[in-house]
């Protein structure tokens, strides 16, 4: 029997290019996307070159691309775990395989950095789907388990048996990426007014692709899909009684997910020039979970915050001569504390702080 | 003509046996009630048809077609609707929201790839969600959170959820347990109402016999998961079998 | 080496591996079973089994982390191997009441994925604590010196494996055998697995779980120490053990079925033994060998090769 019912038929069928309500701009989302490009363009200036606060930060340069990266990577996980209600394990899968991707695409068929985030992307999503077929079989904790199972599983074919294409251990070294649009080297820095603020073009590049991810994931969330997944959250078996398909719409937000991640994972190997075989192990998926979750789960900027966050703690504070070496432990700790008093996170955090001086009436 | 029909339904939980060779029949536009005491197996009948659960045995037939086998979603495409007995709501969501997901799974089916279409664009499905809230009389407070609304409104916007799909068949499931007399008193209405209005076939499941009596055409009296009578409100009110078996002897 | 002595040897070397699996999956699946309970953190429970193992069999020569830079490099209670394998099971299973009143009940309301998320981060701070105090390299953690070599008895004596890997699967089976007559034949047992069923109904009867749970936990949690001490010698001691065990400890679960203690023998076994004949055979294949077995269980068989249907809500 077909999912699709007869009414669908009498509203018409649109052909992808006058579909309603894709291209136009809805609400608030001109103004979020507007208010988000000005925070983007001023980040590095602020973070890695403006007098006094940077240097308090001790941030540089290409800290900044990497928050960005693992940003998307969060933010789409975030439709997942936020939304949908679903925690995975495997997401290094994801991640990985579209490093990987990118990288041997880049080796063997062209270096231009849109077609190796292109390509990339593609192979991370075609794995989610896969992959989120067999690990939907079985609902709830059986969900992170298998996830876990399969990405790991992954990581050790990496390690030896696809070691001639992955060089195993050693991680991947061919990476090739030529210059965007066949003429703009991507490590040079942007001339003048440009330079001051965004740096080096990679960092442009990211930030735009940074943009549109947000802008997608933002319609995504504003879109039917949205709404079911935060449905299927709350109450997954009415939402299978008011009609709806939900282990479709799981396997859509598992998809989709993993498209986010593709995008990261590719940009991360434009940007290290290098994939290393950890990118598919286990911890890695441990990490966006900690961004996602420290950042606040089911809102749009919490995990890129989170993100941030976290890259900071990682390569900043770990550099400190005091609590330095610890840095892991205290991000573990300061992560079960977020769990265990402020399940919303950082992002949740300011909202309550927000509405409690507004009376809290606006969303 | 008959829309619902089942043809020697047996489940077994283990040793016991919660539905009995039941063939039950349901024709178009008509009221039936199903009562019976507690642990007679009406949930359970109701868990079959929805395909909650497998039956052990038999089969059901929802406009001559076999049903066992499909998943619940399905059957809701198809056009039966279930009204939950706790309000079975997304607390979190708002009340309009609520409705539009019902309204968008009967507006274009149980599934599609409008995943980059803004909501807004989808007017056939905000039509539909506001009719329905207009219909059981929470339009004015379509915009708070579910969780918000007092337990029977609650209990209205859930039979709202199950009527937002249009379907042909309503089965609700004790749709007034737990509500104070004045809400019970609404919600019966509403249900009149319905079925005044939408000409809706609706098969319910209820304790409440004044309730079962005001709104049915023919009540089927489950017992230990057997039918053990049938017939319009009267026949059953004068069966000596339902009297003793069920209604202990009380006078109604 | 003849054919025969190297088929045996592999099949042994399985076993043994199997046998780690098994102590820490027995835990898992009872808790996961009775408590419905995801232990992110039974890994960090395996670690602290090893190192006090470690620490109350021998004397260590730290070199690194805090308790080197603060003089207690040298440290260790050097008491011997047989005092360590029956203290390791007491600390661990105190740590684990601690964990079960202190994380456990606290979340167990909670949704099922904060329960996960709560102990993999207690998972992170067990396993960078130990890295803090201990530092990140491996100790010495050596198989003792009588436990060396191949037993002196005839036959087994031609197969080059240790004593203490036959220690180490003796010790698995009585233990399991003894948690198994213990859900199965006592009041106890009788208690949990009515609790698996249906909580509610045991509640209702007037019988209070919480005290029935935590002895669940308990005795999980010093299967889990019970697998680190005896693991320890056979591998490399480090902070990052406990998470790496994790993995093919779940899957052993998941594999098995929850909540059944035969299948998680059943599916420890069966791990070491396919891990201990791919190493021999074909090496690279040995890890991914591992996660395609479970794949194809649990797609032909999604409860897990001896669980129950799911029963329906």
């Amino acid at each position: 029997m077909s999912d699709e019912p007869a009414t669908a038929a009498e509203t018409g069928e649109e052909t992808p290019a006058d579909v309603p309500g894709v291209f136009t701009l809805y609400g608030n989302e001109l103004k979020t996307l507007i208010a988000t490009a000005i925070v983007l363009a001023l980040f590095p200036f602020v973070f890695a070159r403006m007098p006094v606060v940077s240097d308090v930060l001790q941030g540089y340069q290409s800290l900044t691309t990497l928050i960005l990266i693992w940003g998307i990577f969060a933010l789409g996980f975030d439709l997942l775990l936020g939304y949908t209600g679903l925690l995975s394990f495997g997401h290094a899968a994801f991640w990985g395989s579209a490093a990987y991707g990118a990288g041997v695409f880049s080796q063997h068929v062209t270096g231009s950095p849109v077609l190796m985030v292109v390509a990339g992307t593609l192979v991370a999503v075609l794995l989610a789907w896969v992959l989120g077929f067999l690990s939907l079989r079985r609902g709830g904790i059986y969900f992170a388990i298998l996830t876990l199972a399969f990405a790991q599983m992954l990581f050790y074919m990496a390690s030896s048996p696809l070691a001639f294409i992955t060089d195993g251990e050693n991680g991947f070294t061919g990476v090739e990426t030529a210059e965007l649009f066949g003429m703009i080297p991507l490590e040079e820095d942007l001339p003048s007014i440009l330079g001051e603020l965004l740096g080096t073009t990679l960092y442009a590049f990211v930030a735009v692709l940074t943009l549109l991810c947000i802008a997608l994931a933002y319609r995504i969330l504003q879109s039917p899909y949205g709404m079911v997944f935060r449905a299927i959250r709350e109450n997954e078996q009415r939402a299978k009684f008011v009609g709806l398909n939900v282990w479709r719409y799981k396997l859509m937000s598992f998809v989709l997910s993993g498209l986010f991640a593709g995008i990261a994972g590719s940009l991360f190997t434009i940007h290290g020039s290098y994939v290393p075989l950890s990118s598919l192990y286990w911890t890695e998926s441990g990490e966006v979970v900690i961004m996602t979750v420290l950042g606040g789960t089911g809102s749009l900027f919490g995990p890129i915050i989170g993100a941030g966050l976290y890259l900071y703690v990682e390569n900043i504070v770990s550099g400190f001569d005091t609590v330095g070496p610890f840095w892991h432990l205290i991000l573990g700790l300061v992560f079960v504390i977020t769990i265990w008093t402020f399940p919303r996170g950082i992002w949740g955090f300011f909202q309550d702080v927000r509405d409690y001086i507004t009376g809290g009436d606006d969303q | 003509m008959t829309l619902l029909k089942t043809d020697g339904l047996v489940k077994k939980f283990g040793g016991l046996v919660a539905t009995d060779d039941v063939n039950l029949s349901v024709e178009e536009n008509e009221r039936v009630s199903i009562i019976g005491p507690n642990g007679a197996g009406k949930s359970t009948l109701v868990n079959l048809i929805t395909r909650r659960l497998d039956p052990t045995e038999g089969d059901i037939q929802f406009k001559g077609e076999s049903i066992v086998g499909r998943d619940p979603h399905e059957v809701v495409q198809m056009g039966i609707s279930k009204s939950f007995q706790t309000a079975s709501i997304f607390s979190e969501l708002t009340v309009r929201e609520n409705a539009e997901i019902a309204a968008l799974a009967a507006e274009n089916g149980s599934f599609g790839f409008k995943f980059l279409q803004h909501r807004e664009s989808l007017t056939g499905v905000h039509d539909r969600a506001t009719d329905t809230l207009d219909a059981v009389g929470l339009l004015g407070q379509a915009d708070r959170t579910a969780a918000d609304l007092p337990y029977g409104d609650k209990r209205r916007l859930e039979i709202g959820i199950a009527l937002a799909a249009e379907p042909d068949l309503l089965l609700m499931d004790e749709p007034t347990a737990g509500m104070s007399p004045e809400e019970t008193e609404s919600t019966v209405d509403l249900i009149e109402e319905v079925k005044r209005e939408l000409g809706l076939t609706f098969v319910l499941i209820e304790h409440d016999m004044e309730i079962v009596f005001r709104i049915s055409d023919r009540i089927v009296v489950l017992n230990r998961g057997q039918i053990i009578a049938e017939g319009t409100p009267d026949e059953i009110r004068g069966d000596d079998e339902v009297q003793e078996a069920y209604l202990g002897g009380v006078d109604l | 080496m003849s054919f025969h002595i190297e088929v045996i040897t592999i099949l042994l070397n399985g076993l043994q591996q199997g046998a780690i699996y098994v102590l820490l999956a027995v835990g898992l699946s009872i808790i996961l079973g009775t408590l419905k309970f995801v232990n992110f953190a039974h890994g960090a429970l395996y670690l602290i089994g090893t190192y006090a193992g470690l620490l109350l069999a021998l004397d260590v020569n730290l070199t690194s982390g805090l308790l080197a830079e603060w003089g207690y490099g040298q440290l260790g209670l050097g008491l011997g191997y047989i005092p360590a394998l029956f203290l390791v099971p007491v600390v661990v299973f105190v740590v684990g009441l601690a964990m079960e009143r202190l994380v456990v009940e606290p979340f167990k309301n909670r949704p099922d994925t904060d329960q996960i998320l709560v102990t993999f981060g207690l998972a992170i701070i067990v396993q960078e604590l130990f890295r803090a105090m201990f530092g990140s390299g491996s100790l010495p953690f050596s198989q003792p010196t009588w436990a060396q070599g191949a037993p002196s008895v005839p036959f087994l004596s031609a197969i080059p494996i240790s004593q203490w890997r036959y220690y180490v699967i003796g010790i698995t089976a009585v233990l399991v055998l003894i948690v198994y007559l213990l859900v199965e034949y006592t009041d106890f047992g009788l208690v949990v697995r009515a609790g698996t069923r249906d909580p509610e109904m045991v509640e209702l009867l007037g019988i209070r779980l919480s005290r029935p749970y935590l002895l669940v936990f308990g005795i999980g949690a010093a299967l889990a120490g019970v697998a680190g001490v005896v693991g320890g010698p056979l591998n490399p001691v480090n902070p990052t053990i406990g998470n790496e065990i994790l993995v093919p400890a779940f899957l052993t679960v998941v594999i098995g079925g929850v909540g059944s203690i035969a299948g998680a023998v059943l599916g420890g076994t069966l791990f070491g033994i396919t891990q201990a004949i791919l190493v021999s055979t074909y090496s690279a294949w040995a890890q991914v060998g591992l996660y395609a077995i479970a794949a194809i269980v649990l797609l032909l068989r999604p409860q897990g090769l001896l669980g129950e249907e799911e029963v329906a809500p």
